[in-house]
């Protein structure tokens, strides 16, 4: 089947869950996609752009304490609140990544992580505005869309908007100049691209979207928590992009979806196991794939012919 | 005076850390869990053994050798198969480690925090300057030079210290002049295991053994390793004094911003000077 | 040697030093191309001809001396800068964007080109399709275009390199040792068809070259480097005659 006959019928599929599934189910389908959303606002960075950040929590909770602040502070309704999360999270991306894309590689990973820490330990620290290790409790949708269904749909529609968006620019001139610049950044240069600063645009984008998840999330878990940017979370998007696969634009939504089913059914039956199993995972993936990102995207090849159009 | 303690432990923590970029590439993400698994050891010998004068000592002793075995295993079992891979999948496979590591602690020893009483020889407290000074902290500040000092002599008065100087520099001329670096690398790393397991074992009886103990230390070790130089022994020790002195005082001045101001700062050298204060550029 | 009128240089480089720790590179080199001209460097290994190269394209900061493009002083800027102005670079190792289609190699070229390369909305897989059609045409790789240009041949990746080059339409391009690795035959071919580009767009050709049939086959002037300074500089018969090219150069040549 084409790849556009795929989505199709998972559209469908999706749309149908709500009648089918108890609430629990879509629950889980509504952290997948944004799990998902995460992942691949990651990705655009990591696959397409060849930077791999260590601290993009930082961005998801940027995205997710901005409008709970509001709603909680300044008293602003959801739907209104909810803009702010991509547009402080850019913010914080284009702050940060200015320094960030002066590096590379291991470098760039290591200032990206101490970024994050920061973020995690102002808000940690900054009681007064965010509460500290207490959080801010009681971040709801407005009633229309409190039950599980609805949210659901409200989180499909704005995670597909987004993925469409990121689509559009993976496919667009800027994506081919990003990628450009991820195979070769000196020849990037020779045809007059600014590497530098196209890696910031490709960072604050990316950096926008991680907000949207945060944001997604915040009202989805009701809470908001400092844990959000700690650094174990900075290793979600980037392990679930690795399990789905980096090179194709839908890895990793798939890898989303296999994650969240994976952490689901081991918590089930043994809630402490978790992080073990999720590290012996990571280790095993690392040890066993011969040649790291380029074992993973000769692998995929296959995968992501049916199922990108990148 | 606290201050200098904890960047003792700190310093400890982050030699090994330095120790081992400087000779395999291989940041160690979970040098936080060695520390930690250092502590929780302190804490099972002191209970298991029997209650005499020495058994603390003996503790301290055999803590920080059971956390270089552990290092012992980790890099013969999975280190090794990965050396000369993208140094960004060694990170992340660290990372997977301290999952691994802080999973099987929290089942071996449960969620609760623990602690380890100090000796009764140091039980106390002194007056220094006027203010009583808990007398463990003693111990550290007299043990924390020694062992630099020791260090010191190791890396610069024995053979095996000079390979080590001499593969941080150039790993490669090394192994063309005969030398088994592959061994060089184990029992390097084998031997910051034990400087990590050293640091939480002096530790345990000053902090709460609890988990989340791997992550504070090696958030704040990240900082010590980066702002004196990957590699680089002496800037961990300059660096390591100054983020302790830092973080204590800081705390009493400014609490909310000192670790801002940490973390602040090592983005700053990272921006300006990547390599660090002391450490050596490389391409 | 040097024509008269500065301002009607391509390029000009005036006492360009560069010392890298010990040793120095290059070493108050003065180069002078009139627009049109097909300029070989040669010198042995080592000369600096790569570093010049680097100096003159932004990739290096040079310790002394003048940089002119078309009349411009461009000393200290950045290659992407240059390569809008007009200059143009194939690299000694191929540089090509190896994920990528030998098209999409060419149309992401002349996207940097036309300067959409922000843009987010477009699909680029349709930009500049026949114009980066005919750039592989004409350098002979149109049956490739859809191959990811990491497989193709050697010889065929020199050849998309410099469709990336061109793509650009610069004025001035600087082609490292464009032949490095190829065939006898197919670098006569390669330098033909370099040749002919040139003579039907104008465009200045530079070019490093280690065989000496290939130089002497398509250059107009050629440069002698030796050590990082100029040795010998002009027409082509008259640097064979040159006694100290013949000097420098029969140590080399007997050599494999």
């Amino acid at each position: 089947m084409r790849p556009s006959r795929w989505l199709g019928l998972l559209a469908v599929v999706l749309a149908l869950a709500p009648f089918a599934l108890p609430p629990f189910f879509l629950q889980l389908l509504t952290e997948i996609a944004i799990v998902g959303l995460f992942a691949t606002a990651f990705n655009l960075l990591m696959g397409f752009g060849g930077m791999v950040s260590f601290g993009h929590a930082a961005y998801f909770a940027l995205g997710a304490y901005a409008p709970a602040l509001l709603v909680k502070r300044a008293g602003l309704p959801m739907l209104l609140a909810l803009p702010a999360a991509p547009l402080v999270a850019a913010a914080g991306a284009l702050f940060f990544g200015f320094f960030i894309v002066r590096l590379s590689h291991t470098y760039f990973a290591m200032l990206s992580l101490a970024f994050a820490q920061i973020v995690f330990t102002v808000i940690f620290k900054w009681k007064a505005l965010t509460g500290g290790d207490d959080g801010l409790l009681d971040v709801w949708p407005p009633a229309l869309l409190k039950s599980p269904a609805a949210y659901y749909y409200f989180t499909l529609a704005i995670v597909a908007l987004s993925l469409a968006a990121l689509h559009a620019i993976v496919a667009s001139p800027f994506g081919y100049a990003l990628r450009s610049v991820r195979e070769n950044p000196r020849r990037a240069r020779f045809i007059g691209i600014n590497v530098r600063r196209h890696q910031l645009v490709a960072f604050v984008i990316s950096g926008a979207f991680s907000g949207v998840a945060g944001g997604l999330f915040a009202f989805y878990n009701g809470s908001v928590f400092p844990d959000f940017a700690y650094f174990t979370k900075s290793f979600e998007p980037l392990v679930v992009a690795l399990l789905g696969g980096v090179q194709s634009f839908f890895g990793p939504l798939t890898g989303a979806f296999g994650f969240k089913i994976l952490e689901w059914l081991v918590s089930r039956q043994w809630p402490v196991y978790w992080p073990l199993f999720l590290g012996i995972i990571v280790v095993l993936v690392i040890v066993v794939l011969p040649q790291g990102f380029v074992g993973l995207a000769g692998g995929r090849r296959l995968w992501s012919r049916l199922t990108s159009k990148a | 005076m606290s201050g200098l303690s904890v960047g003792m432990f700190l310093f400890l923590v982050s030699v090994g850390m330095s120790l081992i970029f400087g000779v395999t590439r291989i940041v160690n993400l979970a040098h936080g869990s060695l520390y930690m698994v250092g502590a929780y050891l302190m804490v099972t010998l002191v209970e298991v053994l029997p209650d005499r004068s020495w058994s603390f000592w003996l503790a301290l002793l055999l803590a920080p050798l059971g956390v270089a075995a552990l290092g012992g295993l980790i890099e013969m079992g999975l280190l090794r198969r990965i050396y000369g891979r993208d140094p960004l999948m060694q990170l992340i496979l660290t990372f997977g480690l301290i999952l691994v590591i802080g999973t099987l602690v929290l089942l071996a020893w449960g969620p609760d925090n623990k602690s380890v009483s100090r000796p009764e020889a140091l039980a106390g407290s002194v007056q220094v300057f006027g203010q009583p000074f808990p007398s463990y902290y003693l111990l550290v500040l007299g043990l924390a030079p020694a062992v630099a000092v020791g260090l010191w002599l190791i890396f610069y008065r024995t053979r095996w210290g000079m390979l080590i100087r001499a593969a941080t520099v150039d790993r490669e001329m090394l192994g063309t002049l005969g030398v088994n670096v592959a061994a060089l690398y184990t029992q390097v790393f084998v031997f910051g295991s034990w400087l990590a397991g050293l640091g939480g074992a002096l530790a345990a009886p000053t902090v709460a053994v609890a988990l989340g103990m791997d992550g504070d230390v090696l958030t704040t070790a990240f900082v010590v390793v980066v702002i004196g130089g990957l590699g680089s022994f002496a800037g961990s020790f300059i660096s390591a004094l100054l983020v302790g002195l830092l973080q204590s005082f800081g705390i009493l001045i400014f609490p909310a911003v000192s670790i801002v101001l940490l973390f602040a700062i090592m983005a700053i050298v990272l921006i300006v000077r990547p390599w660090g204060l002391l450490g050596r550029p490389e391409e | 040697m040097v024509p008269a009128d500065q301002q009607s240089l391509i390029l000009e480089t005036v006492g360009l030093r560069k010392r890298f720790g010990g040793v120095l590179a290059v070493n108050g080199v003065d180069l002078s191309v009139p627009p049109g001209d097909i300029r070989a460097i040669i010198g042995p290994n080592g000369a600096g001809k790569t570093t010049l190269f680097n100096l003159i394209t932004g990739d290096l900061a040079h310790d002394t001396g003048r940089i002119r493009f078309e009349g411009e002083e461009v000393s200290g800027l950045q290659p992407h800068q240059l390569c809008r102005r007009g200059m143009g670079r194939t690299f000694q190792i191929t540089s090509i964007f190896r994920r990528l289609t030998a098209l999409e190699n060419v149309q992401t070229a002349l996207i940097a080109h036309h300067r959409r390369h922000f843009n987010l909305l477009a699909r680029a897989g349709r930009l500049y399709r026949d114009d980066a059609a005919g750039l592989l045409d004409r350098v002979g790789l149109l049956e490739q275009a859809r191959k990811p240009s990491g497989i193709l041949a050697h010889g065929d990746q020199r050849r998309l390199e410099l469709a990336i080059a061109l793509a650009g339409a610069p004025r001035l391009l600087l082609l490292d040792e464009p032949t490095a690795g190829m065939a006898p035959r197919e670098r006569h071919e390669i330098m033909a068809l370099v040749a002919r580009i040139a003579a039907d767009t104008g465009l200045t050709i530079v070019f490093t070259e280690h065989d000496m049939d290939v130089v002497f086959a398509v250059a107009r002037r050629i440069t002698v480097l030796h050590q990082g300074s100029v040795l010998a500089d002009g027409p082509p018969a008259a640097v064979r005659a040159n006694a100290d090219v013949q000097r420098v150069y029969l140590g080399q040549r007997a050599a494999p």
